[in-house]
């Protein structure tokens, strides 16, 4: 890539790794307090409440839950992407090389999306624009923030064809979307999303919509280019074996919180939240497979955004619940220092 | 999919739905030798189906015939369409001077169909393109931001659609001098509601797909959403309803000439049929020859039209 200008003068940082300004100190992306607010017809549905975490350069965080605990709403706040009417950012900030983005103006956020933080999605099938080739898609996502030619960008686009692992790159890069496979498709959109060298890669469930096969393969991917472009990664599944192999860090979401937070090799040997023990031991494993015996289920279902009592959402499903736990809201709790949390009663006492 | 495309080796796991194998027949039977499948961009492909269609090639030949006499029918035949050239109601094919006969007052009437025709395109394309330029920014802005933006843009058009519009487009004639940039602006007013409404649909449907919010994610603005990422794929419906705008604004014009609304010093077919509505019983070649060549006109850009609606429109391929 060479030194490239930026065309708007908001820009907030060079898009060039090499001569960005010294990094500052602490995180590279903070999350702190995020809470988002959805009009319906029938009241405000509370989406996320105070959501906070924070990812290292070249960290992957794994953020976990059930289907509609908040983990995608989560990563289109961080975008900015929360559709507006009806969803409404209402608190907090999101941190990114020490600035708040919920602050930026939008042509500065324009900026930064796609170019210091990208983001791929669920389905690859339909997220790219079936008039263009894959080429002119990447080079436009280059072109976006880059002052490149076109001949330059066309060139990037087969560099980064060839980085997500596509065959044939350079007779590849000018065919089009539904010549593509699945799989294919979901390295292309990988490709444009890093075509920017962004410091965050927000990957949205990126595997779900993929044959159990191509799946590895792209975690693998995904894994490969976090090692060699240093792109901190926000991988939201529900998959416990992807988080077991990705990821550093794990935050697990119920019902717009997270409920606890740490280490991988912690949080998944020793689960302290009554939830995340839970969804481990719904994770299809060794025991149930040979024995063919039933997999494990958490009974009840997700409580509703709407009806939002005091005390913590879990209590109606948990097999530990205490009477406080209808009453008031549990109060987060720190171990190591911080390094993990957990939003339990249970473990209030034991907490420093 | 064609069974005789099933050798492909294209790249691993790639389809290739719309393939016009048939255009290359024989040629993956016999030969099971190097098989690349040639992959057509978007308009080949649509040229493609195009070429097939009988009927959309037919138009597009009876409009290319429309053009080219309205290109060189005047030098190749250099009688000037206002001026006395011989008898009132003179008959067709009796005269050598006058081929088509004349009209009422002695004008020629294929001079007036020779040149008559410039008028009435250059009004069925412009007043196209008007109503396609104010509808399509209307719907698009309406459809794309929704909320108020789409409130009031809705009523706007609505507004313009329950006028009725050949008397609103008689009133602007009326109150502004009868040229035939008058008569392109009336028809535009008039027209362009469809073309809002069929807009405001797509940019609806298309601002909530998939690759939109990928594009919005990678840093693209609204106006560049609006215009690279949706508009292409609105771009068929448009167009095919662009085409269709052009025979309904011939066909205005000529309503309007006929009404004597239009220019009176612009020799357009509607004109001639307006001017000669007094003497059909007497002199029937005298509307009948103008009318003929709207017909042809309005058909030929109707057939196009269609033609480009099964061409543009992926559903129909794979028939």
């Amino acid at each position: 890539m060479n030194a490239t200008a930026l065309s708007s003068p908001t820009s907030l940082s060079d898009p060039t790794p090499g001569s960005r300004p010294a990094q500052a100190p602490g995180p590279l992306l903070e999350v702190e307090n995020l809470s988002v607010e959805f009009d319906t017809r029938k009241g405000v549905a509370r989406v996320l409440e105070s959501v906070s975490f924070a990812l290292n350069r070249g960290q992957t965080l794994g953020l976990v839950g059930e289907s509609g605990c908040g983990k995608s709403m989560t990563a289109l706040a961080i975008m900015r992407l929360i559709p507006n009417p009806p969803g409404r950012i209402t608190a907090g900030q999101v941190r990114f090389e020490g600035t708040d983005l919920l602050s930026l103006s939008d042509p500065a956020m324009r900026e930064i999306r796609g170019n210091r933080v990208s983001m791929i999605f669920q389905e690859p099938m339909t997220s790219l624009n079936p008039v263009y080739t894959v080429g002119e898609q990447i080079a436009e996502a280059v072109r976006l923030h880059q002052r490149l030619d076109r001949r330059a960008a066309h060139a990037r686009a087969i560099e980064m064809l060839e980085q997500v692992g596509i065959p044939a790159a350079r007779t590849r890069v000018d065919e089009y979307p539904h010549q593509f496979s699945g799989g294919m498709r979901q390295r292309v959109m990988i490709a444009m999303a890093l075509a920017c060298n962004p410091g965050v890669l927000i990957a949205d469930e990126p595997t779900t919509a993929l044959d159990v096969t191509v799946q590895a393969q792209i975690f693998d991917l995904i894994s490969d280019l976090r090692s060699r472009t240093g792109t901190a990664v926000v991988l939201i599944t529900h998959d416990m074996g992807a988080i077991a192999e990705m990821t550093d860090r794990v935050a697990v979401m119920y019902a717009g919180r997270i409920v606890e937070e740490g280490t991988v090799a912690e949080v998944l040997e020793h689960p302290l939240h009554p939830y995340t023990q839970g969804l481990i031991a719904c994770a299809p494993g060794r025991r149930t497979a040979a024995h063919g015996e039933p997999l494990e289920e958490i009974p009840g279902t997700v409580p509703s955004l709407l009806e939002r009592r005091g005390g913590c959402a879990f209590a109606d499903r948990c097999r530990h619940v205490l009477p406080r736990c209808r009453l008031d809201l549990p109060a987060e709790t720190q171990f190591d220092g911080g390094q993990r949390r957990v939003l339990c009663w249970l473990h209030a006492e034991g907490g420093s | 999919m064609s069974p005789s495309s099933a050798p492909s080796n294209t790249a691993s796991g790639a389809t290739a739905p719309a393939e016009p194998s048939s255009s290359r027949p024989g040629a993956d039977a016999g030969a099971p030798a190097p098989m690349v499948i040639e992959v057509l961009s978007p308009s080949r492909e649509a040229w493609s189906v195009f070429r097939k269609n009988k009927a959309a090639m037919l138009g597009l030949v009876m409009l290319a015939g429309v053009i080219l006499a309205m290109v060189f029918g005047p030098t190749l035949y250099p009688v000037a369409p206002f001026d006395i050239s011989g008898a009132p109601f003179t008959e067709p094919f009796v005269n050598p001077a006058l081929p088509l006969g004349s009209d009422y007052l002695g004008r020629d009437i294929l001079a007036g169909m020779a040149v008559g025709g410039r008028a009435t395109l250059l009004v069925g394309l412009t007043a196209a393109a008007i109503t396609v330029s104010i509808g399509l920014t209307v719907g698009a802005l309406a459809g794309y931001f929704g909320g108020w933006v789409d409130e009031a843009l809705s009523r706007l058009t609505e507004v313009f659609q329950v006028m009725p519009s050949l008397l609103f487009a008689m009133v602007l004639m009326t109150l502004f001098d009868p040229s035939l940039t008058t008569a392109i602006i009336a028809i535009g007013m008039v027209t362009w509601t469809g073309t809002a409404r069929l807009a405001r649909a797509e940019f609806m449907r298309l601002r909530k797909l998939e690759y939109v919010n990928a594009a919005r994610a990678l840093g693209a603005g609204s106006v560049r959403l609006m215009l690279r990422e949706i508009l292409p794929n609105a771009a068929p419906p448009l167009i095919v309803s662009a085409t269709l705008i052009i025979g309904v604004a011939i066909l205005f014009e000529a309503g309007l000439s006929f009404l004597g609304l239009s220019d009176p010093n612009v020799m357009s077919w509607g004109l001639m049929i307006g001017a000669n509505r007094k003497y059909v019983l007497d002199a029937w070649w005298a509307v009948t020859f103008p009318g003929l060549a709207i017909f042809a006109t309005v058909l030929a850009v109707s057939l196009v039209g269609d033609g480009l609606n099964d061409a543009l429109n992926p559903k129909m391929h794979l028939r």
